[in-house]
């Protein structure tokens, strides 16, 4: 992010945006704009250079990572402490969506796990959440591979699997008898897992069957950065709208990124960009992709906004976070990380301010204060040290 | 923030202090970056406990005028750390110190700069003391308190903190210029919590020990341009006169314990008595130890105030950044290919 052109002078009621927040300008009652939140466990403390690999680790875990490129360590993610407790009433706990493909193993940045770099939720300490890049993976999981099917050919396929299930269910049974203690408990996680897959094709048959993608299954990922981000947004959109899912992270480009932006005729990486050294030919570069990156944005805050839900809209039910791991890409500050929140939480959060908290305060802090609004309540998460204040209706 | 590889820096020093109240505060501060630009210690965090948005900002004019100094590679490593300040407290109101800040230039423009204008200009004081623990080695940083325990009694209760100050903490020190002073409650609660050795400097002691007046005027001559600490003697009372040295004693002992300034109680353990004042008393498994005056060691001990307070800042160059690499002997020398 080039800062000067994205921080605002002031506090308060919204007025005049930023430059690179300029496309959320008719969105301006619908904001939250947030500064001086800080991830001191992205920071080096003794680990080094990686402060790609360390932002995003730690972006919604709260936790500095263990600098390894095979034994992996960070922490449970916000979005999967949400899940955990809320995830059963919605036939996926949560989604994790992705743009940029990206190895999952390796060394990615001075010594840390590309699993780092390239993942936002973790399930816990060690396991990653690979997030869906794919569109087309994305509309199969959301609406199966039979989508285009008609509704019965599709509860067909369902009756099938279903079927299988049972057979597998009835053959593993038999063996219970014959087992010991250590296998037994391995057979009991399996049928754990089988009766995930049941609840969760129970939860699809009654779901599936009323669900319109209101959309042709994609083909691949496209080129374009617009048209990848509206496919995905579009999908997340019909999966928040249909109670498919109540939580997702979407990784928007991975930390250290090269792609480039062709399309608003910028052939450079992007990550290299950031690297500018203040080179004004640079920097305004950096602050066209910001400002393209935030107009993608601000279209989907549009179609949640003209989705309706209830009495209002599916934006004013939701509470999505736009944000960064970085403050200042050239500096790689963890410090005042650029944060926004979109939506109002169905009524819980009161939009359209910039609130600007004391510094050093811990960007778990809003991890805490979502989850409370979330209807999960925890002490302490990561590095937290409270909640944060000024969102609240009163 | 980069952190240039894995080296010993210098201890990193947890300043906490009442800034405002009294002068020999501003000269300890002067005491301590007069050591830190002899790499005998770092700065890694400032806080106040007077909840005045001025305290924060002379703490950061003086932090400028000394750490201002070095380059940005070194001010990368813990140096862009905000000033940190008690959110509310008792004795917040204005004091004569303060005047500095409305020093003006011929122009009408502030002498002094800083960049504290509102609360959010400042660090919640918890955060901001774990988050400079976290960035030390183990046994590599010294508290030093310097005014009521305000500040940090209320960090010793977030999460993990205890355990950060086991590993990380050498020993605090406290001056006894303040203490308990306004927050008796406070002060009870960090003798009772804290999970290492404490020191204390008693108020008698920098008593005994004056900082001379006169090397405002004597030792400062080099600097050209206005200095906040000779700014900041005159602004406390009128000249002539010489100022009790509580916090001194404290920054003097942290950093050079072995120089033998002062003698060192035996173990014991601190405490605040019924009239608000502190008290020690001696006891083998005791995890406290006061200061006590050597009066042989008076000349020497208002020397080193008086040399490392009237301390030009230093101007360092980022030293690690383009450090050659230790050749890997284990590596064959690079042979150059044959034309």
């Amino acid at each position: 992010m080039v800062v000067r052109n994205w921080v605002l002078d002031y506090e308060g009621k919204l007025g005049e945006l930023s430059r690179i927040m300029k496309p959320l300008e008719p969105y301006k009652d619908e904001i939250t704009v947030l500064a001086n939140l800080t991830h001191n466990n992205g920071r080096a403390l003794l680990d080094g250079a990686g402060d790609h690999g360390r932002c995003c680790g730690s972006y919604l875990t709260g936790v500095q990572p263990k600098k390894s490129a095979v034994d992996i360590h960070c922490g449970i993610s916000t979005d999967q402490i949400v899940a955990n407790k809320i995830g059963s009433q919605t036939r996926f706990p949560s989604l994790e969506v992705g743009m940029e493909d990206a190895r999952q193993a390796g060394d990615c940045d001075s010594g840390y796990s590309c699993a780092y770099t390239n993942n936002l939720a973790w399930r816990d300490e060690r396991q990653p959440l690979p997030p869906i890049l794919d569109p087309r993976a994305l509309f199969e999981r959301l609406f199966g591979k039979g989508a285009s099917l008609s509704p019965e050919a599709r509860a067909r396929q369902s009756k099938f699997r279903k079927s299988i299930l049972d057979f597998v269910t009835e053959d593993t049974k038999k063996l219970q008898g014959d087992l010991g203690p250590t296998d037994r408990r391995k057979l009991d996680e399996y049928m754990s897992s089988i009766r995930e897959i049941e609840r969760q094709l129970e939860k699809a048959e009654s779901d599936n069957a009323h669900i319109n993608p209101g959309m042709p299954k994609p083909y691949g990922v496209p080129a374009d950065f617009s048209e990848h981000f509206k496919l995905m947004t579009d999908m997340l959109t019909v999966a928040l709208q249909s109670d498919m899912t109540r939580v997702f992270t979407f990784l928007v480009t991975r930390e250290g990124t090269s792609r480039s932006y062709r399309e608003i005729g910028i052939p450079d990486g992007h990550h290299p960009l950031t690297h500018h050294r203040n080179e004004p030919a640079l920097m305004e570069k950096v602050t066209q992709i910001n400002t393209y990156h935030v107009k993608q944005f601000a279209a989907w805050i549009e179609k949640l906004k003209s989705t309706q839900e209830g009495d209002g809209s599916l934006l004013d039910n939701s509470m999505i976070v736009y944000g960064a791991g970085l403050c200042d890409g050239n500096k790689h500050n963890h410090e005042d990380l650029p944060t926004i929140i979109a939506g109002r939480g169905g009524n819980l959060i009161k939009p359209g301010y910039r609130r600007v908290y004391r510094r050093e305060t811990p960007m778990t802090n809003l991890h805490l204060t979502m989850m409370d609004r979330m209807g999960v309540h925890v002490d302490n998460f990561g590095d937290s040290t409270g909640r944060v204040t000024g969102l609240d209706l009163a | 923030m980069q952190f240039p590889g894995n080296f010993k820096p210098p201890v990193g020093i947890i300043f906490d202090s009442d800034m405002g109240n009294r002068i020999d505060t501003v000269l300890a501060m002067a005491l301590l970056y007069g050591l830190d630009g002899k790499n005998e210690a770092r700065v890694v965090s400032i806080s106040v406990s007077k909840a005045n948005l001025k305290s924060a900002a002379l703490s950061e004019v003086i932090g400028r005028f000394y750490a201002g100094a070095v380059n940005g590679g070194f001010a990368a490593i813990g140096r862009n750390l905000p000033v940190g300040m008690a959110e509310d407290g008792p004795a917040k109101g204005d004091t004569p110190l303060f005047s500095v800040l409305d020093k003006k230039d011929e122009k009408g423009a502030a002498v002094y700069q800083h960049g504290i204008h509102s609360l959010v200009d400042t660090a919640e004081v918890p955060a901001l003391f774990r988050n400079a623990m976290t960035s030390q080695q183990d046994g590599n940083a010294i508290v030093l308190l310097c005014g009521p325990a305000t500040n940090l009694a209320n960090s010793i209760g977030l999460p993990n903190v205890k355990d950060l100050i086991k590993s990380k903490v050498r020993y605090l020190v406290i001056s006894g210029g303040a203490f308990p002073g306004i927050d008796p409650a406070a002060a009870k609660k960090l003798l009772a919590e804290w999970p290492g050795q404490i020191v204390f400097a008693p108020a008698e002691l920098g008593a005994a020990l004056p900082y001379p007046g006169a090397s405002i005027d004597k030792d400062f001559t080099w600097a050209t341009a206005p200095h906040p600490v000779v700014d900041a003697y005159r602004a406390y009372k009128a000249m002539p006169y010489d100022a009790p040295s509580w916090d001194m004693t404290a920054v003097l002992y942290a950093i050079r314990p072995k120089e033998n300034y002062f003698k060192l109680s035996e173990p014991g353990t601190l405490s605040v008595s019924s009239d608000g004042k502190a008290r020690f008393t001696p006891s083998p498994n005791g995890l406290h130890k006061q200061l006590i005056a050597d009066p042989a060691q008076r000349e020497k001990v208002i020397q080193a105030f008086v040399e490392l307070a009237s301390a030009k800042p230093v101007v360092r160059q980022f030293r690690f950044r383009n450090q050659k690499k230790a050749a890997d002997p284990a590596k064959p020398a690079d042979v150059k290919p044959k034309p």
